[in-house]
């Protein structure tokens, strides 16, 4: 369990997280969203004991990172992957940081051969890919075998194989009753990993809730039709209170209807239906709308969504 | 490609003691010997070492015949001998401000910060691991350097003086002097030389933890050692003689001659253990201000 209570931490003029507060629960993993710079590497700094913040509270299990007296046993984090001295190699960098707080020799080959970097073992990390450096990262977050893990952008650099295996080594691990809290700004990955949410922007929390609730609270669900009898079939929708929408190619977008009852209605008003099809906005077109006006740096064409 | 699921936790139980000293001791010898420039700096200390002390010992010894009583008065079979201290002070600085500095320029001091929950251990860890490896090996060195710098003078038919010789006798004798190391302060000389070393890694690691930039921590280490004195040098000569002999270069001068031989230093350097004691303070404040300064920052 992960707990942050009315945490504010300034940068000089910079207010990065403001009066946070939220809870990471165990058994699930909780996916952190938000756009770049809207304060999620300072809040899991700030777990992490590195950054002390100026009002509230980061604790975990009911314990600052300072009370923990083997926190490498009991929080595991991955923060930034290519924070490494390029000429140790990736064997000793676990090595010395298993020596910190106990943790047996044999721990170090066990999480490496576990990432898939055991026959890289003994090279030194400054060859390594962004990829390599995000499995060795995410070997150091396991070192210790914790209880709760903190990954920052952990499929960053990672091929689709790579992403998918991460996907899965996550909810293994929240499957075994761990608390994990993974940071991305790629709504759609946080769609397919995550089940809980936090939603933060300009380091103010924009909603608690799960991925599920998350998506249906902030989106209206609607409803696609094309019909060669448009037109009829329109009046028909009006007239039983749902809101309709003209598009240009000649379909309709009908709000406040479910498929079901629009498909009973067209077979009422005698209008063939040439497609029917029930439309959801995706987490991360709910995600750039509620962020719109949190986003600090804009560009000046539209991103390319990948969903 | 490895299955998802973590193995069964192999760990010992962990619900007594904390992760200590002794643990973080463990992972920063692992960090300084698994890097390259750890065993370069090493030896070039050594190599410098015994190198000019066979370098310097073997010009010297050849010129003694040619040489004034002026000069052989000054003549310094040990001072020769530990010539490599001067270069080696500017390598120890480097190696010492690294152990740290390397830390935040890669990023790393976050995760070996994000392993302890006491961040004076950490400090104290790096300085004791760099300290014992850097006065290990000085000590060797000095020592070394020391006796083969004898053999050296020995080779151009360097003779001991009597027991009980006077600096006259030095500058009366046809052959070199050759010192022993049973001499009265020859001893200490060469043994001050390995613990300057050791004092002088503290002072520059300790710089590294309030700079936490290897440029920052290596500029202010050399400025203090090469820098200063040449400012005490343009001050009014009153103030120049009563602050130079505090110079951290000259308490290490007042640590390596042996006064009893060095005559133009009689009177203005500090005695030898008064030296270390001072140098010591230095190392000791800026150690006390690094601590204070590693708990209260932002890693």
């Amino acid at each position: 369990m992960i707990t942050a209570s009315r945490v504010t931490k300034t940068y000089g003029p910079t207010r990065a997280v403001d009066d946070l507060s939220f809870e990471v629960r165990p058994g699930v993993v909780t996916g952190f969203l938000g756009p770049n710079g809207s304060g999620k590497s300072t809040t899991m700094r700030m777990v992490m004991g590195l950054d002390r913040p100026d009002s509230g509270a980061v604790t975990i299990d009911g314990r600052h990172f300072g009370e923990l007296r083997w926190p490498l046993r009991e929080v595991g984090a991955l923060l930034e992957a290519k924070a490494l001295h390029p000429g140790r190699t990736a064997y000793d960098h676990l090595l010395s940081m298993a020596q910190t707080n106990a943790v047996p020799r044999a721990r170090v080959d066990e999480v490496l051969e576990l990432v898939g970097l055991e026959s890289v073992a003994r090279r030194r990390v400054g060859k390594y890919s962004l990829g390599m450096s995000q499995r060795l990262g995410i070997a150091s977050a396991l070192l210790g075998d914790p209880g709760v893990l903190l990954f920052d952008e952990p499929v960053n650099g990672l091929d689709p194989e790579g992403i998918l295996w991460v996907r899965t080594l996550l909810q293994g691990l929240a499957g075994e009753g761990r608390t994990v809290f993974v940071s991305s700004h790629l709504m759609s990955e946080m769609a397919l990993t995550a089940t809980d949410l936090v939603v933060i922007g300009r380091g103010q929390l924009i909603a608690q809730t799960s991925v599920h609730d998350f998506i249906a609270s902030n989106t209206e669900a609607t409803v696609l039709v094309r019909s060669p009898g448009a037109d009829v079939l329109a009046d028909v929708l009006r007239a039983a209170g749902a809101g309709v929408d003209a598009r240009d190619d000649g379909a309709l977008l009908v709000t406040g209807l479910d498929g079901t009852r629009v498909g009973d209605l067209a077979l009422y008003a005698g209008v063939a239906l040439h497609e029917l099809r029930p439309e959801r906005a995706s987490l991360e077109e709910v995600f750039m709308e509620l962020t719109s006006d949190m986003v600090d740096f804009h560009g000046h064409a539209p991103a390319e969504v990948v969903s | 490609m490895t299955t998802a699921t973590v193995p069964p936790v192999p760990l010992p139980a962990f619900d007594h003691g904390r992760a200590g000293l002794r643990n973080q001791v463990r992972s920063e010898w692992t960090k300084l010997r698994s890097v390259r420039s750890t065993w370069i700096s090493l030896a070039i200390i050594v190599v410098a070492g015994i190198g000019l002390s066979v370098l310097v010992s073997s010009v010297e010894g050849g010129r003694w015949g040619q040489l004034g009583f002026a000069d052989r008065a000054q003549f310094d079979p040990v001072r020769f001998s530990q010539t490599g201290e001067f270069l080696s002070q500017f390598v120890v600085g480097v190696l010492g401000a690294l152990v740290i500095t390397s830390e935040y320029g890669t990023g790393s001091i976050r995760t070996t910060l994000a392993t302890t929950s006491r961040r004076t251990t950490v400090l104290a860890a790096k300085l004791l691991v760099i300290g014992a490896v850097v006065f290990v090996v000085s000590e060797v060195t000095a020592f070394a350097s020391f006796f083969v710098g004898q053999e050296v003078l020995l080779a151009h038919g360097g003779r001991a003086l009597p027991a009980g010789s006077t600096i006259l006798d030095q500058v009366h004798s046809s052959t070199v002097p050759v010192v022993s190391i049973t001499d009265p302060g020859a001893l200490r000389a060469v043994f001050l030389c390995g613990v300057y070393l050791l004092l002088l890694t503290l002072l520059a690691c300790a710089l590294g933890f309030v700079l936490r930039h290897t440029a920052g921590a290596i500029s202010a280490f050399v400025g203090i050692l090469l820098v200063l004195p040449l400012i005490v040098q343009i001050l009014p000569s009153s103030l120049t003689h009563s602050f130079e002999k505090y110079l951290p270069s000259n308490l290490g001068l007042a640590m390596i001659v042996v006064t009893s031989r060095k005559t133009d230093f009689a009177g203005v350097l500090l005695s030898p253990w008064a030296a270390v004691g001072l140098l010591t303070l230095y190392a000791a404040a800026v150690i006390a201000l690094a601590a204070w300064l590693l708990v209260r920052r932002d890693a």
